[in-house]
Parts: structure tokens; C-alpha cells; sequence
């Protein structure tokens, strides 16, 4: 019958076709069916090209076995490690010899001890300073991650004499090994990449002649170790704040036909100033190369905004001191006049000459120097190497904002006073003054994001276009003028692949199948012989249950 | 190597089914048909279970013990599997042996298959090692029995010539079947023992089940004469 037949099938060739058939099968399966039971975000490391010369990490895939600070030994292992535990020493040893290193922030970057915030510091620039072939990676603090790095850090330490032979043997067979995965593929040039820089400006009015013109410049972007980590609070957010605060201010002053002043003042939002000031260089290049002229070419000054809210000092940073008598030299008194009524504040002025022979300038305004514009950069940091102008640790939560908005009083109050040529008494008072609830709001907003400049280098940025609608709001004339890299000799390239998704799998090593594919046979085998002697056990139940009738009985 | 441990979880769950069926001397009965037939009711059932669930119950994906009555009532649904397994039981000829395991492997074969071939394929050949694929593998050994035991209990239920007392303790044996995953949950949550332990907990469960059914089965042999 036909019945005996499917089960000769099943009999005779079930176990022939199995071999064959099973292993096609998992060849033939779609992509990996591996789903992971623990995912994190990872923030890849900075990768851009400027001026030919390459930062940062150069690839972006991992998948090899996570090893701690002190146990790892190769190529294949992928050192994971919290940052306060690196050092600056074994991270060069790191680059050169392991396979990928993942890197766990702190819990919080608000309250970390003097020491460490140093340490940070030093090891973000020493980071950043260098090319770096293995993918560097960060992960934010999770309690998940750091129970694994504990975990790493303990175990598998091969090394450790002090164990009997068969701990070391069980540990050997039953350890538990994490393999990290983060697939991503090799990461590609932007294509697309351009530095938007927004103009606007408020015209002066004047009965005589030529119009004089401020330019007040700040630059929106922000810089760290990893562009998706880099809010960029104060560098250079509180320029940009102080920045829209002014423009606020004075669109309502120059309204007012009784309060307009005689000066033009240009507002420049610059793109990509943390990658040598492209956006101040492109717009320079536009503006004064262009056959009209352009009411640059008459600037009383530049004044570059950067950094405005780490310490309680202001300086000004000049390439070549005002001549006495010149607009700057006047703002400047004025400026140090402002200072005198707010007690916290000190004005100094820092002169600095260019160094044509470093690859990076030091400050905005030499942009404006350069092309002899007199100009000059204000800010809280005494000098630009200060390492807090490219950290991630500058987040909302580090910033001071009570600073910001003293800054902008005093900044506000001294160009209004030279605008109006008026010492002495204040232009800014009750009805029209800086709002603390714009200042604010505005602070908020610009740390919601991250503003590394690759980030920001796409079509219709939403940033851009927020502060492009902001001038539109208060300015005349409003451009947005793009830097976009050459094709051939580019000054500035940016890599795709910022962050990515990292999968942290718990591994067994090899032999730990063996043994367990061995407690199976036996656990099976006893399950053969339970069957095979269940008669046994029937025949038990029968005399139970007679006896029992019995008994009954 | 993850393929090992598929392959190790495989014959882990899938072995003592096949010993089952081969040891019992089912496959000289030619009972494989059978058992293909006995899966198909246990889709069907399942199929029939899952539109009732659907209808009636809203969807809760709230943490476990916190819908008791919920839980409860879906249990209640599991009675279905009762009249399943009855309907398998009635396509069944022949003597109480044969009939009786021909109904729980095929029963339980089914379920295991579709249960627990995608988990496992999905799951144990990642890269990521987990005990809980090794725990299943284990519960369904344990579900093998239960299983073979519930087939028994609706056969004997099925009887006429079942005394009156054994009779209850046989219906109150049924109806607590259903309800047995869940209390047994229930009580290894509220312990706070590890999934080993409730494994465990789960074997000894239906061991003593399993050893009371065979009594109850073993008398009702020994007065109908069937060994």
C-alpha cells in the first residue's frame, strides 16, 4: 500500500536527502538571520581630509572579539575600554597594533573632576591630531555596556597564574566572550558636501557721503572627537547666540528712523569654521573678487565672535594692534568702557601675529586680515589652542548661559555706543534690551543638535535654512553663498558614515560546543534507556494498581 | 560553529521524539500517517484557537502577571486542545497502546515543529550564544510527555468503563492540564527562581502527572485487557 511506501521513503532516503538538502539550505538563506540581543548607538570617530593632509579614523567596520585595556594581544580583537582608563600611551599602542577600538563615554561630562576634564582634553586632541587606520568608535554610557566591560575586563585572563589548572580549564570552556559587530561599509567621500555661509545686512542712513560698514561674523559649527557627539555649546554656540541677539537688537533700533545708525552692519553666519574658516575664506573671495565692489571693501571693522562663555574675561585678539584713533581702537575703548560697569568682566587685548606657516590659522578674523580688512576675533579664551574649542564635553549642560547673556550686554552696549557715537549712558535699557528669554531659546536650540560641519554639509539643512529664515526676519539682502571643494586639489573632504549601530553578541568559545554536543549524547542516552526500560515502569504501575484493587477489594 | 549549535539543539529536541516513536514499535504499526494526521487536527485546532483569541481578546502585550483573569481566560481557551486531541483519538483504530502514543507524538511532533524549527533557526545559529535556546530544547522534551499523558487522559476520559471515582480525578486531571503552563508560571515567578530551576520545577510537574496517568491507565488495562 501506499502508506508502507511514504514511510519507506521516510525510512530509506530521509536521512540521504537531509545531508544534501540542509546545508543548500543555509547557504541559500537570505543575509544573516542573527538577531541581536543588544544594540547601541555608535558615534564613529572624526574622518575628513583638509588640505590634503587626513584626520581622524579611516575605516568604519568591525566584527572581532572584544577584549579589555590590559588582555588585548592582536589584530583581531577590538579593544573596549572607558575613557577615563585610556591613556594617552596605550592609545598610540592601540592604533598601531589592535583591530578597532570602542570607546564608552562617561556617565556624565558635566561633573567630572578637574584631573579628569584635563585628561579628556588632552587625549580628545591627541585624538584628533592624528590618522588613524582602525575604526574608533564611541558609545554613550548605558548600564548594559558597562556591566560587559566589567565583565571583559575581569574575565578571560589567561595569564593569571594564581588559579588552580581546573578553574583556568573551566573558565577556558565556559567564559564568556563578546563579539562586536558593526557593520558598515568603508566610508566614501560626500559627494555633496558644501559650506553654507548666511549674509545679511542692516543699511545705515547718512546725510554725508559714504557709508561706513561693521561686519560682525560667527561661525555655527561645531568640532569634537566624534561629529555626532559635538554640540558645540559654547564653540562657537554662544557666537552664534550673541550673534542673532545683536542682530535682533539692532534690526529695532534701525527701524526707528530717530535711531538709525550711520553705519552698514553686516551679519555673516559662517559655515565650517571649525576646518579653517572655509566659509569666511569663500565669501571673502566672493565679495572682494567680484567686479562691483561690495560694501565690505569698506569695513570700518570685522568683529569675529568665538567662544564667548568659558571664562568671565574678554578678549580681543588682534593680528596688528588698531592705530590709535582708527573704528576698532575706538569700539575697543568703548568695549573696555562697558566693562568697567559689570565688575566679573575684564577686557584685554591679545595681539597675535599670523602664522602663515601653520597649516590651520589661529583665529577667524585673520581670515579678514589676510585680505587686510581690519579685524579682530572677541573672545573668552586667552589662547586659540585652548583645547575647549573642539571637545564633545561642551554640551548644553557645561554651558553658563548667565555668562551669555552678560556677554552680549557688553558687546551689545559697546557697538550700539560706537554705532551712535555716544560715551557714556546706555543705549540699552529698559524697553529695548537683551532678552534673556530669546537668549535662551535660542541656546536651547542650537544644542538639541549636533553641528559638526559634515553634518551640516547637506542640501537643505534644516539649520541653515532656520537661520537663513531668522535674517530673512530681521535683515536685508540675505545670501547664502555655499563653499563647495574643487574637484581636483579640494581643500576640505568629508567621509559618509558618522555613527552606525553596534551589535554586542555573547560568544562561547569552540570547545564549550564540544563538551556541550557531549552532555547531550549522554542526556539523550538516558533517554533511550528510560524508553527502552519503560516497561519497567508500566509493570510497577500495574502491581501498584492491583494492589491496590485489593485493597479495595 | 553557531551551526554546530544548532545542530546541537536539534538533536536535542528532536531525538527523543524519534526514539519515542521508534522504541514504542509504533513505526511496525505503520502509525507515521497517523501522526501526520494527528498534526494536521493539532493546525487545525491551533487555527481555531487563534481565531478565538483574536475575536474575544484584546491584544495585551502587557508584562506577564499583570492580567491574571486575562491569562486565565486564554488558558480557558486551551480546553480546544482537549477536543482536538479527542477528534485525533476517534481517527485512531486499534488498541489503547498504539492509539494513545500514535495521538500524543503526532500531537506533540506537530507542535514542536512549528513552534520551535523558526525559533531555533532564527535564533541558535546567531552568533550570539544563549542558554535559552538549550531551555527549550528541554521544555519540549518535557511538553513531549505532557502531551502523551493529556492523549491518555481524553482516552481514558473517552471510556465508559472507567469507574465513577476515577472518572473525576481523570476530568479534574483534564481541566487542570490547560491551566498548568500558567500556574506553573505563575508559581516559578513568584519564587523568583532562575529559568533552570523553573525547568526543573516543570519536569518533576509532569513526571508525577505522567506517573498518576499511567496508574489510573495501567488499572483500566489490567480490567480490559490490554497489556
Amino acid at each position: 500500500m501506499w502508506l508502507e511506501e511514504v514511510d519507506e521513503i521516510f525510512k530509506g532516503y530521509l536521512p540521504c536527502y537531509i545531508l544534501i538538502v540542509l546545508p543548500i539550505f543555509i547557504i541559500i538563506s537570505p543575509g544573516s538571520p542573527v538577531s541581536a540581543s543588544t544594540e547601541f548607538p555608535v558615534y564613529r570617530m572624526q574622518h575628513y581630509d583638509l588640505h590634503g593632509v587626513a584626520h581622524g579614523c579611516r575605516s568604519a567596520g568591525i566584527n572581532l572579539e572584544a577584549r579589555s585595556l590590559s588582555s588585548w594581544s592582536s589584530p583581531r580583537h577590538c579593544v573596549v575600554t572607558k575613557l577615563k582608563d585610556l591613556s594617552i600611551d596605550s592609545f598610540r599602542n592601540i592604533k598601531l597594533k589592535a583591530g578597532a577600538l570602542l570607546i564608552m563615554l562617561p556617565e556624565n561630562l558635566t561633573d567630572l573632576s578637574a584631573e579628569d576634564k584635563q585628561h579628556f582634553l588632552l587625549l580628545e586632541n591627541t585624538m584628533i591630531a592624528q590618522e588613524i587606520s582602525i575604526p574608533v568608535y564611541f558609545v554613550r554610557y548605558s548600564k548594559k555596556l558597562d556591566t560587559i566591560v566589567d565583565e571583559i575586563s575581569q574575565g578571560l585572563d589567561t595569564n593569571d597564574m594564581s588559579k588552580s589548572a581546573a578553574e583556568a580549564m573551566f573558565n577556558s570552556i565556559a567564559a564568556n566572550g563578546y563579539q562586536i559587530v558593526v557593520s558598515s561599509s568603508n566610508p566614501s567621500i560626500k559627494t555633496d558636501a558644501r559650506v553654507a555661509t548666511i549674509q545679511g545686512h542692516l543699511p545705515g542712513y547718512s546725510t554725508e557721503g559714504k557709508i561706513p560698514t561693521i561686519a560682525i561674523v560667527a561661525h555655527y559649527d561645531s568640532f569634537g572627537m566624534a561629529p555626532d557627539l559635538s554640540y558645540g555649546a559654547d564653540s562657537n554656540g554662544s557666537g552664534v547666540v550673541i550673534l542673532l541677539e545683536l542682530v535682533r537688537l539692532f534690526s529695532g533700533l534701525y527701524s526707528e528712523a530717530k535711531t538709525h545708525g550711520k553705519y552698514n552692519i553686516v551679519f555673516l553666519l559662517t559655515g565650517g569654521g571649525k576646518i579653517n574658516y572655509q566659509g569666511s575664506k569663500k565669501w571673502l573671495e566672493d565679495q572682494l573678487d567680484s567686479l562691483d565692489g561690495s560694501i565690505i571693501q569698506e569695513a570700518s571693522y570685522v568683529m569675529c565672535l568665538d567662544t564667548l562663555a568659558t571664562n568671565d574675561s574678554i578678549y580681543m585678539h588682534v593680528s596688528k594692534p588698531p592705530k590709535e584713533g582708527s573704528p576698532a581702537s575706538y569700539f575697543y575703548k568703548e568695549l573696555k568702557a562697558v566693562s568697567e560697569d559689570f565688575p566679573l568682566v575684564d577686557v584685554e587685548s591679545i595681539h597675535k601675529k599670523i602664522n602663515l606657516a601653520e597649516d590651520v590659522l589661529s583665529w577667524e578674523h585673520e581670515r579678514y586680515s589676510i585680505r587686510r580688512l581690519p579685524a579682530f576675533t572677541l573672545s573668552a579664551l586667552r589662547s586659540h589652542r585652548d583645547f575647549k574649542r573642539a571637545t564633545i564635553s561642551d554640551t548644553r549642560e557645561n554651558l553658563d548661559v548667565n555668562r551669555v547673556i552678560r556677554n552680549t550686554k557688553v558687546i551689545a552696549e559697546a557697538l550700539a555706543r560706537h554705532v551712535y557715537n555716544v560715551s557714556g549712558g546706555y543705549v540699552f535699557g529698559k524697553s529695548w534690551d537683551v532678552s534673556k528669554k530669546s537668549i535662551e531659546s535660542w541656546v536651547d536650540y542650537l544644542t538639541t543638535q549636533p553641528r559638526s560641519p559634515q553634518l551640516l554639509s547637506n542640501k537643505d539643512n534644516i539649520l541653515v535654512n532656520t537661520f537663513k529664515e531668522t535674517f530673512d526676519k530681521y535683515l536685508r539682502d540675505v545670501k547664502t553663498s555655499y563653499a563647495v571643494p574643487e574637484k581636483r586639489d579640494p581643500d576640505f573632504q568629508f567621509y559618509e558614515v558618522t555613527k552606525g549601530t553596534m551589535n554586542v553578541y555573547s560568544v562561547k568559545p569552540a570547545v564549550f560546543d564540544l563538551v556541550l554536543t557531549f552532555a547531550i549524547i549522554l542526556y539523550l542516552g538516558a533517554i533511550y534507556f528510560l524508553i527502552d526500560y519503560f516497561p519497567l515502569v508500566y509493570g510497577f504501575a500495574c502491581s501498584l494498581t492491583s494492589s491496590k484493587k485489593i485493597k479495595g477489594n | 560553529m553557531t551551526l554546530y549549535h544548532f545542530g546541537n539543539c536539534v538533536a536535542l529536541i528532536y531525538v527523543p521524539y524519534y526514539l519515542t516513536y521508534k522504541q514504542s514499535g509504533l513505526s511496525e504499526y505503520g502509525a507515521f500517517w497517523k501522526c501526520i494526521q494527528a498534526g494536521l487536527i493539532y493546525m487545525f485546532t491551533q487555527l481555531a484557537k487563534m481565531l478565538v483569541l483574536a475575536t474575544f481578546f484584546p491584544d495585551n502585550v502587557s508584562d506577564f502577571g499583570s492580567d491574571l483573569i486575562g491569562e486565565f481566560l486564554k488558558s480557558t481557551v486551551d480546553l480546544a486542545d482537549l477536543v482536538g486531541l479527542y477528534l485525533v483519538l476517534s481517527g485512531i483504530p486499534g488498541k489503547g497502546h498504539s492509539k494513545v502514543l500514535t495521538a500524543g507524538i503526532g500531537w506533540a511532533t506537530a507542535e514542536v515543529i512549528l513552534s520551535r524549527a523558526l525559533l531555533l533557526w532564527v535564533g541558535a545559529r546567531g552568533a550570539e550564544f544563549d542558554w535559552i535556546y538549550i531551555q527549550k530544547c528541554l521544555e519540549s522534551n518535557i511538553l513531549l510527555v505532557q502531551h502523551i499523558v493529556t492523549a491518555t487522559l481524553v482516552w481514558l476520559w473517552s471510556r465508559h468503563d472507567l469507574k465513577k471515582n476515577l472518572k473525576t480525578v481523570v476530568t479534574v486531571l483534564l481541566v487542570f492540564t490547560s491551566y498548568k503552563s500558567l500556574l506553573l508560571d505563575l508559581l516559578i515567578a513568584n519564587l523568583g527562581a532562575g529559568a533552570w530551576f523553573g525547568l526543573l520545577v516543570k519536569a518533576m510537574v509532569t513526571m508525577f502527572y505522567g506517573f498518576v496517568t499511567l496508574a489510573i491507565y495501567a488499572g483500566l488495562a489490567q480490567v480490559i485487557g490490554i497489556f
